[in-house]
């Protein structure tokens, strides 16, 4: 049994020669060949914009939170000179303003003490 | 024992600039109350940092303020109180004696006093005196319808002072120069005796 199947399968493969004008036929069967400047070269795909990003990503957000923390310092100096020119321009208005009003008390006490005092009669007259 | 009087020595040293800064200052009472019942009232407390900061801004260009950055230098507070009202006497007596009673420790001394029935106003100059040198001013003034207190404290020149005379209306206190003008004393008399015949 196997071997008439074997038989029958080799005969079935068994080498055929190609039926005359076989090749010709299939040559002029096939598409023409295109030109040479006609072939569009392939470009490899490539993912630049994915792989630059990961590459850069990391310096980029340093550089940025640099400069954030630059500015934001300057900005925080800024405040502070401000804040410290309001309270020395405050400061020395009321140092003035203390030093004026000393002058005058002590100026109010100078003309007590300057002023002729009253003629003894007089305050007597006052206090009768 | 050797430890503990190297604490004692250590505890010395670091109170001494405070005892030395706080030397010549007055407790003023609080006043708050009377602010509100004051038609004006001025406060200015510049403790030694401010007094610091508020002399570093001050504009030397101007002969005021060249005068009082001199003056300032060497003081470490500056305090004020001062309030007007629209009646009369409306500020309580027991404040200023208080201050009055501050007045009376040792150091201090009253180097003028005048006292005026017409105007009825009392105004009492104070001189904390350490070591030959000025180390405390203190004014009080109260008249009817105003009451003012001012302590200065520091080393207080009053060759300086001098300078201020006629920047600030500040009047001429008769002070020599050279080194007696860094006593008090010869400031005392020509101011003193004047007062003494209008005292109450």
């Amino acid at each position: 049994m196997n071997e008439e199947f074997e038989n029958r399968l080799r005969r079935a493969l068994r080498r055929v020669d190609a039926p005359e004008g076989f090749a010709e036929r299939v040559m002029r069967a096939r598409p023409a060949r295109p030109a040479a400047a006609d072939l569009v070269p392939l470009r490899p795909v490539r993912p630049t914009s994915v792989s630059a990003w990961r590459r850069f990503s990391a310096p980029a957000a340093l550089a940025a939170s640099l400069l954030v923390a630059v500015f934001a310092g300057q900005h925080v100096a800024t405040l502070k000179a401000e804040r410290e020119q309001q309270a020395g321009l405050a400061a020395s208005r009321e140092l003035m303003q203390a030093l004026r009003l000393t002058s005058q008390k002590l100026d109010l006490a100078y003309e007590a003490v300057q002023r002729p005092a009253p003629p003894p009669a007089a305050e007597e007259e006052n206090r009768s | 024992m050797n430890a503990r009087i190297a604490l004692a020595l250590t505890a010395l040293l670091l109170a001494g600039p405070t005892l030395a800064q706080t030397r010549g200052l007055l407790k003023l009472p609080e006043m708050a109350g009377l602010a509100d019942k004051a038609s004006e009232s001025v406060t200015v407390t510049l403790d030694q940092n401010l007094l610091g900061l508020g002399c570093r801004f001050l504009n030397a260009a101007e002969p005021d303020e060249a005068a009082a950055k001199k003056v300032c230098q060497s003081l470490t507070g500056i305090y004020v109180r001062k309030f007007s009202f629209d009646t009369e006497y409306a500020y309580p007596k027991a404040d200023i004696d208080g201050i009055r009673r501050q007045l009376a420790a040792p150091g201090w001394s009253r180097i003028v006093e005048a006292r005026s029935r017409k105007e009825q106003t009392d105004v009492d100059v104070y001189l904390l005196v350490d070591g030959g040198k000025a180390r405390g001013l203190a004014v009080i003034a109260s008249e009817p319808r105003e009451f003012a207190v001012v302590n200065i404290v520091g080393s207080i020149d009053l060759e300086q002072l001098h300078d201020l005379e006629g920047k600030f209306g500040v009047p001429e206190l008769e002070i020599e120069s050279g080194k007696k003008a860094a006593t008090p004393a010869p400031a005392v008399p020509p101011a003193k005796k004047p007062a003494d015949p209008r005292a109450h």
